[in-house]
């Protein structure tokens, strides 16, 4: 189950950070880290990227990025 | 440091206060933390903005007196983090690290404290004393947060001061807590953090080798941040103290990456985000019920699957109209007042002083001509910065950005790059000055190499002569054709610089959604000020330059009486063989093509000139304009050197207004319509136009694209490919064209 997979209002724990290099470092330092909840808020109204809520914030990523965040769902 | 500004020529209120100290500040922050809000309120008009150099990325500067102090203050870029993955955070860091200066102020988003405390983790490191401002309180406070400053002062080892940078509360205590640091650093060395036994361990070992290996390296760095980036394998910093990867870092790590695993970068960004998060819960109270907050009521509706893509299209046409609504009347007033009177005076004081004709046309067509050029663009840059400024300060630059990023992204662009593209159909060069919003300099190069391919509001002059002369009956289809055509052409264009010039990773799209806010208008003005600054400065200097040297093409060698034998129409007797198989290779389309170079209105300007007193021998429309009161010789003067640059000036200045141009080419049109009919067919008129469409950017454009990058390269490229990609779709059209048997 990875981040591009869940849906808008669902909530997930991440369990594996499968991005690499810059990639993850970046998202490593918008606190996207093992152990976060992370949950979906919207999908952008083309489809691509998504909106999600981390640390008490709003971050948007590719679907593509997300895809290397491997996530648990929490409900 | 403090002793280099007093190097030369001090003022005397230099000299008054040189007892004083100097220090050097740098502000440093998360990107939407307020920070530029902040340096706005404290340093004002006297801040200075610049480029850091070598790169596109904007630095602000201001130097001011605060009780006695004397004090330079630097912006750093906004940066969420000190890593070396982009170009921001690469500049702020070196800065701190190599220029050492006396205090940081490290502005801090009171309502999203983990985030932003994980870069105050990393200041830091660096072991220069750091101030907090603990900035955007109010909104902190009015959603319930309770920040126990008196803590976080405790466990940081640094003062925090809470401050709204958009109302200057907490100014005044900032600054003296600034000074405070700055008058005794040593009892205000922030604190240094404890990142855990094994972390720990492994830092005194690499520490320790770096004293005794390269005791130098000990002396210029700050010693604990270095042992942590040789630590994460930081190549930049590797590459910067010639140490490899191997020295002894295998060694010191060894234990720690037993324990953690190898990614040691990982383990360390891990454990400052814990720091952060730890010192979070321990100061920060959150009310348990929240509130559906402003912005996520704004984003249901702004974001929403239907109504998103309908709202920023409304948004966008308004700001599109706006920008170039709000231009137009300042245009035609410069237009009125560099014809007019400046023209008027410069004639009557040459005339006095009896300076030679030519001096006059030089003056009136070169000179005055050119600055009217000049400033015919401030208004529309003004404009366009107010409205980019205003929608990156508000937050919705980054729900633009979002609602648009798939389709952007389909030809190797970021959802940001469309607001660049869209300014440019009004024109290319303000869009030019618009890609400053996008951070990634690949995302960025690639949005300027296509910004040319939008048809701007000069290039349309030419396509409504044309299509009037031989399309009047589908004049809109061919004008709905030939924009669609570049914007094909663009995502065509798009797709193959992807996968050439910018080949490998892709840039991501890891981009935060801020809250909405209201950007302080004083903050708008002295940004869009600045920036119309600029370009009058920088961009001025070239413009009139390259007017002058237009009007020598035109009227050398001297006494020129044909434009056929000036040195354009030479050049375009010289190059036409090349349009032959295009259908138009005669000299004075060339030439016209040629002077289009200065903006690609002027084609027509000079195609009128050249075909009408070609044609008739008429005399010129201004020639019976001129009051009688010039001497024979001015009158014969000024309708010789009545020269494609005045024409061309003169339509320039209606570029922003559609109508005005459609109007005006009506009068033209009547007296070339004959001659263009004879020398062109339907089809080479519009293999003629394609090519007005594609060929290289004007020279405005390239002067904005030498400012925006800091090289020519990226112009050099975009008039490399669009020449060569206009003359291949214009002699695919026009061959194609004949074998179907149109021609």
């Amino acid at each position: 189950m990875n981040l591009a997979m869940l849906k808008p209002g669902e909530k997930g724990k991440i369990t594996k950070m499968g991005a690499i290099g810059s990639l993850k470092r970046r998202l490593m330092d918008m606190g996207v880290l093992v152990g976060e909840d992370i949950k979906v808020k919207k999908v952008a109204p083309l489809g691509d990227p998504i909106e999600v809520t981390i640390k008490n914030y709003n971050l948007s990523l590719r679907k593509k990025e997300a895809q290397g965040i491997e996530v648990e769902v929490v409900k | 440091m403090s002793n280099t500004m007093h190097d030369t020529g001090y003022t005397i209120q230099d000299r008054k206060i040189m007892h004083h100290k100097a220090i050097t500040v740098a502000v440093a922050g998360n990107p939407n933390s307020g920070k530029s809000t902040l340096i706005n309120a404290i340093a004002g008009t006297r801040l200075h903005v610049g480029n850091w150099p070598g790169v596109t990325v904007e630095k602000k500067e201001a130097m001011f007196e605060h009780k006695g102090w004397k004090i330079r203050l630097i912006d750093l870029p906004g940066t969420y983090s000190l890593s070396p993955y982009t170009q921001e955070e690469i500049i702020a860091r070196d800065y701190l690290v190599h220029e050492k200066p006396e205090v940081i102020i490290n502005v801090v988003d009171a309502t999203n404290l983990e985030r932003n405390l994980y870069l105050t983790v990393q200041l830091m490191e660096l072991g220069i004393p750091v101030v907090v401002a603990l900035n955007i309180f109010d909104e902190a406070e009015k959603k319930g947060y309770k920040i126990d400053i008196k803590t976080v002062e405790k466990m940081l080892g640094v003062r925090v001061i809470p401050t709204v940078s958009t109302k200057k509360t907490g100014l005044n205590e900032l600054l003296a807590a600034v000074t405070e640091t700055a008058g005794n650093p040593s009892k205000h060395h922030p604190k240094q953090l404890n990142y855990g036994e094994d972390i720990e361990s492994a830092v005194k070992a690499t520490s320790a080798q770096i004293k005794n290996t390269h005791p130098a390296l000990a002396e210029e760095y700050p010693l604990r941040w270095l042992s942590f980036k040789l630590m994460e394998g930081d190549s930049h910093v590797m590459a910067e103290v010639k140490l490899k990867e191997s020295a002894f870092i295998e060694e010191t790590t060894k234990h720690l990456k037993k324990a953690h695993g190898e990614d040691i970068e990982s383990i360390m960004a891990d454990e400052r985000y814990a720091l952060a998060s730890g010192l979070t819960h321990e100061v920060l109270k959150r009310p348990e019920l929240r509130k559906m907050e402003i912005t996520e009521k704004i984003d249901k509706i702004v974001l929403n699957r239907l109504l998103g893509i309908p709202i920023f299209l409304a948004a966008m046409w308004l700001m599109f109209k706006l920008t170039f609504d709000i231009a137009t009347p300042f245009v035609d007033w410069i237009d009125a007042m560099t014809t007019g009177p400046f023209k008027r005076w410069a004639e009557a004081i040459l005339g006095f002083i009896n300076a030679p004709a030519w001096t006059v046309s030089l003056a009136t067509d070169g000179v005055i001509a050119g600055v009217g050029f000049v400033l015919v663009f401030v208004p529309v840059i003004f404009a366009m910065m107010f409205f980019i400024t205003f929608l990156e300060g508000s937050g919705y630059m980054a729900r633009a950005a979002f609602v648009m990023d798939r389709a952007m992204h389909s030809m190797g662009l970021h959802g940001k790059s469309f607001i660049p593209m869209l300014l440019g159909f009004g024109c290319n060069v303000p869009a030019i000055y618009a890609t400053r919003t996008l951070e990634n300099p690949k995302d960025k190069a690639l949005t300027a190499l296509l910004i040319p391919l939008m048809s701007c509001g000069a290039r349309l002059p030419v396509f409504v002569l044309f299509t009037a002369v031989f399309f009047a009956a589908s004049a809109g289809t061919v004008l709905w054709s030939l924009y669609v055509m570049g914007i094909v052409l663009a995502v065509l264009m798009g797709v193959i610089f992807k996968r050439t010039l910018f080949k490998g990773e892709a840039p991501m799209f890891i981009m935060e959604l801020p809250p909405y806010r209201m950007p302080s208008f004083r903050s708008l003005m002295i940004h869009t000020w600045e920036k119309g600054r600029h370009f009058l400065i920088k961009a001025g200097t070239y413009i009139l330059a390259v007017s002058v040297l237009v009007w020598f093409l035109l009227n050398l060698p001297w006494g020129v009486e044909s434009k056929k034998d000036s040195y354009l129409g030479r050049g375009g007797q010289i190059i036409a063989p090349v349009f032959e198989p295009l259908g138009f290779g005669n000299w004075e389309a060339s030439s016209s093509l040629i002077s289009g170079l200065i903006a690609k209105e002027i084609v027509v300007g000079t195609m009128g000139e050249i075909y009408v007193t070609k044609e008739s021998g008429v005399k010129s429309q201004e020639s019976e304009e001129k009051t009688p009161t010039f001497t024979e010789d001015m009158k014969e003067i000024a309708i010789s050197f009545a020269s494609a640059t005045k024409d061309a000036a003169v339509n320039v200045f209606s570029t922003f207004g559609i109508a005005s141009i459609t109007a005006e080419e009506d009068e033209e049109a009547g007296g070339m319509k004959p001659v263009i009919q004879r020398e062109f067919t339907p089809l080479s008129a519009y293999a003629f136009m394609t090519f007005v469409l594609l060929y290289m950017p004007c020279v405005i454009v390239a002067i904005a694209m030498r400012q925006e990058f800091g090289t020519w390269k990226w112009f050099g490229i975009a008039f490399g490919y669009q020449m060569v990609l206009a003359w291949v779709v214009a002699f695919v059209i026009y061959q194609g064209g004949k074998l179907m048997g149109l021609g």
